[in-house]
């Protein structure tokens, strides 16, 4: 998992609604399955060249289920 | 060929998670409802049902104890799938009658391991 910087941290730590964690995770698995299975079909292609865009969209969809997770875990709900 | 029923009703959900699925060497069947997925399980006889909770007409839960109760299909294993992260929603999952459980965002490396352990089945 994405580790979150330190100022990010800070503000995970006040806490959202769950209902609205759910609403999030949703898309955001969306996000992170469509570009695993771009990356494998890249991949198979022997298509490199969006190879690191689908790492950043990939990097950044992990960055932002790594703030819902932890302010999940810092709200003490799970 | 294992055959997975994925009951699912986010579209966006069965999609994604099929794809990868059928890429992955599984046949996959899919229900947008508990209902619809209760009859499946009983006309199409699946190795293993994955099955979202909150689900219209009936919820996961009540789907999963249906089918635990019936004889036809008390055999076939389920995955709960939810979205929520909560322990009590893992104990829920169970005491309906779920095999195992796994939270959404899918981490396919560790779905498919649940899902080989629970069929005795490995894909390509």
């Amino acid at each position: 998992m994405t580790e979150l910087p330190p100022h990010i941290q800070e503000k995970v730590q006040h806490a959202l609604p769950s209902d609205l964690i759910h609403d999030l995770r949703t898309p955001l698995g969306h996000i992170l399955g469509y570009a695993e299975l771009l990356k494998e079909q890249a991949e198979e292609a022997g298509d490199s060249q969006y190879q690191p865009f689908i790492h950043k969209i990939q990097f950044a969809a992990e960055q932002l289920l790594g703030m819902l997770n932890e302010n999940f875990r810092a709200t003490k709900r799970t | 060929m294992t055959k997975i029923l994925l009951v699912e009703d986010n579209e966006m959900n069965r999609d994604m998670l099929s794809r990868r699925l059928l890429r992955r060497g599984y046949e996959v069947i899919m229900a947008m409802d508990g209902q619809m997925g209760l009859e499946m399980a009983q006309s199409e006889s699946p190795d293993i049902v994955l099955m979202d909770m909150s689900l219209p007409i009936l919820d996961g839960w009540e789907a999963t104890r249906c089918l635990k109760a019936g004889a036809e299909t008390k055999a076939i294993p389920v995955i709960a799938l939810t979205a929520h992260a909560m322990s009590s929603d893992r104990e829920k999952a169970l005491e309906a009658g779920c095999d195992d459980y796994d939270t959404k965002p899918i981490e396919l490396t560790r779905l498919l391991a649940k899902i080989e352990l629970l069929t005795g089945a490995k894909q390509s």
